[in-house]
């Protein structure tokens, strides 16, 4: 009882000490803004640059992924002349999906896959402005993944090249083609989608990838309209250890619950949705 | 004379007060020389691994330990049928179907997580059987309907539809449903959000860093969630602002949310954090702006001290 009472004075206290400078720093933030922009938006042409920055590497990107360069395949031999995948030989449609994600996932597939036994150096994250946070180091991954035929392709990528393929990629519409399934395959892999499996503590997809798999944001890519032999491939890898790049080791986690049967039902669940992406 | 004399001396005690309570204030930073300890101490300046030295329990799920609700695609086709479906819709989708009572951005199924299922997320079958019952809250024995109007009124920021409503209505024979096969008045494993232990007193700044590893990725660095792109709603529910629960909330209270974030979050990895980093994360939490306390007033949330939820 003591204790409680304790706790909620002190939380008053602090309340009442930030409540103030949350008030005077938010007002700060806006009248700083509102000159800034007033200030900057003639001088800089209302954006203009960043728009054409954008079409320039959409351009390059188009030439690379059709005609390659170099050793460099075509990206379209495998990913489909609109970006949209092959679903036979489970290779992923890129159309439609985050750019930065693209550009991470290139970047982890060209990371040099460490020695087993060799601990990883951790990414530092904005160390400087909390430093306290040394005594109690958390380590993340840098971001591995590993596959026989990308990685050696995304090796030869400069840095300049993935940003332009994102950016093309990202830019592409795309529809999906849903793919037949047995009604009890399509019921089975609804419940994981929609709801998980709550007494193991498995999250349901839906709660990370939208409503509808379409994917959100630049750490959860979409699950609808790849394919499904691609999907069930990556819960694989999770588990293998080929794949370690997820924001936080959420999909470490998830993956390592799923059955051989979760994942082609929620596979074939997904392939059956339909989905459609305006390009940009 | 005197009265001159006692007016001296409480202008000079004022000021004499004001002087030393100001140099009391003032810490002597400058005068001393400033050592940071990261700068001076060159084995700090690489991040080094460190071994945790604060193990977490993570209890192992057993089969059988959890109660298993019953299967949405089981339901046959019956009016009871349908009525368990709009249930469900409304928890689900609260947004869509019930939106003339909710003043926020949450659905039911944001803080009763997988359709009120999941054990350690509140979930309905642990609730449902235990009704009637004494809510210290309210001071009296109530019901399961008005436990739900006090969900719409605290929780989501809105107001409390009547006990004949059809929302109250089918809430209830949604959460009658799962929890089909519970005798009345058990206390199931898994009810409720998960046991905390304070070790120390929660500090607001480890909670500030904890947020910004674990959990900013997805509710957004200022905790106000993210927004669909595409269409209203919120992917990941705002955990303070105006769109948020307000300070009658359960949530509000820091024990309760961190039960839940101890449980439950980050979602996919529950128990990462212990129960005093789950607790400072909600101290930070309940330190953000957030709608006023309905029983309150906003005249009084505003000039009073806050208390919990």
């Amino acid at each position: 009882m003591e204790d409680k009472s304790m706790l909620i004075s002190r939380h008053a206290w602090l309340f009442m000490k930030y409540q103030n400078r949350n008030f005077a720093k938010q007002f700060t933030y806006i009248f700083v803004l509102l000159g800034l922009s007033v200030g900057i938006l003639p001088i800089s042409g209302c954006g203009k640059h960043a728009d054409s920055d954008t079409r320039a590497a959409v351009a390059a990107g188009k030439l690379l992924a059709e005609k390659g360069h170099g050793t460099i395949p075509a990206c379209i031999a495998c990913h489909g002349n609109n970006g949209e995948g092959l679903d036979a030989a489970g290779y992923p449609r890129l159309a439609g999906l985050n750019a930065t994600y693209i550009e991470k996932q290139l970047n982890d597939l060209a990371r040099e896959l460490p020695p087993a036994g060799v601990v990883i150096e951790s990414v530092a994250k904005d160390y400087s402005k909390t430093p306290r946070i040394y005594s109690d180091l958390t380590v993340f991954s840098p971001g591995l993944r590993h596959d026989d035929v990308m990685s050696p392709i995304a090796k030869q990528l400069s840095k300049t090249d993935i940003h332009n393929i994102a950016a093309y990629y990202s830019s592409l519409p795309f529809q999906a083609k849903p793919v037949a399934a047995d009604y009890e395959v399509l019921e089975r892999g609804q419940d994981l989608a929609l709801r998980g499996k709550p007494e193991y503590g498995l999250p349901a997809c839906i709660s990370c990838h939208a409503p509808n798999g379409e994917g959100f944001g630049t750490d959860f890519p979409p699950l609808a309209g790849q394919p499904a032999a691609y999907i069930v491939n990556q819960i694989n890898k999770w588990q293998r250890g080929d794949r370690d790049n997820d924001n936080l080791g959420l999909m470490h986690a998830v993956a390592d619950q799923l059955t051989d049967a979760d994942k082609l039902n929620v596979a074939a669940y997904y392939a059956n949705r339909s989905l459609i992406v305006n390009g940009k | 004379m005197h009265k001159y004399l006692l007016g001296a001396g409480a202008l000079f005690g004022i000021a004499f007060g004001t002087w030393v309570a100001a140099d009391a204030n003032t810490d002597n930073t400058d005068d001393l020389p400033t050592l940071d300890s990261i700068q001076t101490r060159a084995s700090m300046q690489q991040p080094k691994l460190t071994l945790p030295n604060e193990l977490t329990v993570v209890p192992v799920i057993k089969p059988g330990e959890y109660f298993v609700p019953p299967k949405l695609e089981d339901l046959t086709e019956s009016k009871y049928a349908d009525e368990v479906r709009l249930g469900r819709n409304i928890f689900v989708h609260t947004q869509e179907y019930a939106k003339r009572y909710v003043g926020n951005g949450l659905n039911c199924s944001s803080c009763h997580l997988q359709e009120g299922r999941k054990p350690h997320a509140a979930p309905l079958w642990g609730a449902y059987p235990m009704y009637p019952m004494y809510r210290d809250k309210s001071r009296q024995v109530i019901t399961f309907q008005e436990r739900l109007q006090d969900c719409f009124r605290f929780s989501l920021n809105g107001m409390a539809p009547t006990l004949d409503s059809r929302e109250i209505e089918a809430l209830t024979v949604y959460a009658q449903w799962l929890s089909t096969g519970v005798p009345m008045g058990t206390i199931m494993a898994g009810r409720g959000f998960a046991r905390i232990d304070k070790t120390e007193d929660p500090s607001p700044f480890n909670g500030a860093i904890i947020y910004k590893n674990y959990c900013a990725s997805c509710h957004g660095d200022d905790m106000y969630g993210k927004k669909f792109t595409d269409r209203d709603g919120y992917m990941f529910p705002p955990l303070a602002g105006p769109d948020s629960y307000n300070k009658g909330a359960g949530m509000h209270k820091v024990k309760t949310c961190a039960s839940f974030v101890k449980a439950n979050m980050p979602l996919g990895k529950p128990f990462t954090l212990n129960d005093d980093q789950a607790l400072e994360v909600c101290v930070h939490m309940f330190m953000q702006d957030r709608p006023w306390d309905p029983r309150k007033g906003m005249f009084m949330s505003i000039f009073m001290p806050v208390t919990e939820g």
